[in-house]
């Protein structure tokens, strides 16, 4: 009765009247950025009274935009290779391991994740004053590692435990060394969640804001700071530019993953 | 005996090499302690240790009636966010369960993409909406709704309605996977024993899904109360919540004692939350 849509009578106008404006909350302030990059005008007027391309004009020609850019995208890019490694020796510990504790170890590995990121922020912030690492690319690469990490453990970790052991072994009875086995059978077999620990390492680092504005300095900052003190100032134009190239980047990783999972499927 | 049983002798000589896994989770491991447990224990240690040893910034802290209105507003927007998405998730959730293919994977496409869209990017399109000039203040003026614009920004009202939107993916997805584990035949079992719409809705489904309504509503709550970025942007200096006091203590009054004293009240709350979690819903929602 409440399970069929078909036979849930005058329940069914109101469930689908909330959907769709749930449904426009959810979609119309995307869209409304996208909508205001290409408006040509200043302050933002809906709808726009003309289009234009200079708002992208500006955002390219800016080196300190383009340069931003490129930070968070090499950050982002070193965080991806080092947390998928560490990530998946972790992972071979934690669900192939027999030493005591692995559960406790898997919650302290994914702590990170569930405290408040400004706390973490703010210590990290002091600690790196110590160590002069405020501001520098290896400092903002050990913090965002600490972020990503978890969504590469989980990742890894399920793929692991999906993955039948028996073929590994099988590989091992027929000759391979363990390491030639965990390299040409148990990797290609994992390949889906290595793949998704990437693609959330990348997001993790590169859209991370609150420990990069702590640990930023003029000459090192990532986009995500360069809107927030955008943001902070003025609501130009431009970050809807940026935005929109922002929202582009995510929908096409959402398709690739999307992509992948079918790929699995069939 | 299984495969793996009768093939477990052959592989003893090579787990040897790796005699507990240890060896293999020592990165991840130093890499934590050094660059999270440390920082966060140092800074939690200084709320105890300066100025001097003592426990004086607690004191400061409770006995601050602007601290304790910054806590204040910290609860009550949480609380609020959590109530609005609750009651905006759950028939969401129930309707990606049951439509028609179409327009449930529509619908599911549209929440996943609000999920994953920069933070700032959510949050720059709320400012731009939200604003005195903004359009819903602009409509709301030409309809002849108001006559004045509504503040709807640089206030908690502006922080509440972002911090919902926010949100609500983390309401929706686990919701629905509740709802989808719902056997139907127990509605086929209500509706041969009399029971009207309200009453399968009331005694059956509300029940059923308590526990998942509980797992995103702590989950919801325990991220909104340590909130940064949405309240910084949407929010007022007069109103502040407790992430933004804790940044502000520390990059504009230097106090790190009562930063860490700030941060300590803060986890306090969060991991509490997160053992209640943990106990009554298990390790695998809390994570999920």
């Amino acid at each position: 009765m409440l399970l069929d849509f078909s036979r849930l009578g005058a329940w069914r106008v109101a469930l689908s009247l909330i959907a769709l404006l749930v449904g426009a909350y959810l979609l119309l302030p995307i869209l409304l950025i996208v909508a205001l990059s290409f408006g040509s005008s200043q302050w933002l007027q809906f709808p726009p009274p003309g289009w234009t391309l200079r708002w992208y004009e500006e955002l390219v020609d800016d080196p300190e935009w383009i340069a931003s850019f490129l930070t968070s995208f090499q950050i982002a890019a070193v965080v991806t290779v080092l947390s998928v490694l560490i990530g998946l020796m972790a992972s071979f510990g934690l669900t192939r391991g027999t030493f005591r504790g692995r559960e406790a170890l898997r919650a302290l590995f994914l702590t990170p994740m569930i405290l408040p990121v400004v706390v973490l922020a703010v210590a990290l912030y002091a600690f790196f004053l110590r160590l002069h690492l405020n501001g520098t690319f290896v400092g903002f690469v050990l913090a965002h590692l600490v972020i990503a990490l978890p969504f590469s453990i989980i990742a890894i970790s399920n793929a692991l435990e999906r993955f039948d052991r028996d073929i590994e072994t099988a590989a091992i009875v027929c000759g391979a060394s363990p390491l030639e086995a965990k390299i040409r059978v148990t990797l290609p077999g994992i390949r889906l969640g290595l793949v998704s620990a990437a693609i959330f390492s990348f997001l993790a680092s590169w859209d991370e804001v609150v420990i990069a504005i702590f640990m930023a300095s003029p000459d090192l900052q990532t986009l995500p700071v360069r809107i927030f003190g955008t943001l902070r100032q003025d609501l130009s134009p431009v970050i809807a530019a940026v935005s929109t190239a922002l929202i582009a980047l995510t929908a096409a990783l959402m398709a690739l993953a999307a992509l992948l999972r079918k790929d699995a499927r069939s | 005996m299984t495969v793996s049983d009768a093939m477990h002798p052959a592989s003893a000589p090579v787990r040897r090499r790796l005699p507990s896994g240890l060896a293999a989770v020592t990165p991840a491991l130093v890499l934590v302690a050094v660059v999270f447990v440390l920082p966060v224990l140092a800074l939690l240690l200084r709320s105890v240790l300066e100025p001097q040893p003592g426990l004086q910034n607690y004191a400061a802290f409770f006995a601050s009636t602007t601290y304790l209105k910054v806590l204040g507003n910290t609860f009550l927007v949480a609380a609020t966010v959590t109530v609005a998405t609750v009651l905006l998730g759950f028939p969401v959730a129930w309707f990606l369960a049951i439509a028609p293919g179409f327009w449930s994977r529509l619908l599911f496409a549209i929440v996943i993409l609000s999920m994953w869209t920069n933070l700032l990017a959510r949050t720059y399109a709320w400012m731009v909406l939200l604003q005195r000039t903004g359009i819903i203040n602009r409509t709301l003026m030409d309809l002849g709704l108001i006559a004045e614009p509504l503040p709807l920004i640089n206030n908690l009202v502006g922080v509440t309605i972002g911090m919902t939107y926010i949100m609500l993916p983390f309401m929706i997805l686990p919701l629905h996977a509740t709802i989808r584990s719902i056997d139907p035949s127990v509605f086929q079992a209500a509706a041969l024993c009399g029971a009207s719409r309200w009453q399968a809705f009331t005694r059956v489904m509300l029940p059923l899904t308590a526990s998942g309504i509980a797992a995103g509503a702590l989950m919801v709550f325990v991220m909104s109360l340590g909130y940064f970025i949405t309240p910084a942007l949407l929010g007022g200096t007069s109103n502040m919540m407790l992430a933004e006091l804790i940044a502000q203590l520390v990059q504009s009054l230097l106090d790190w004692g009562l930063a860490g004293a700030a941060a300590l009240i803060l986890l306090t709350i969060t991991l509490a939350i997160y053992l209640v979690q943990l106990r009554f819903f298990g390790f695998g929602q809390a994570r999920s």
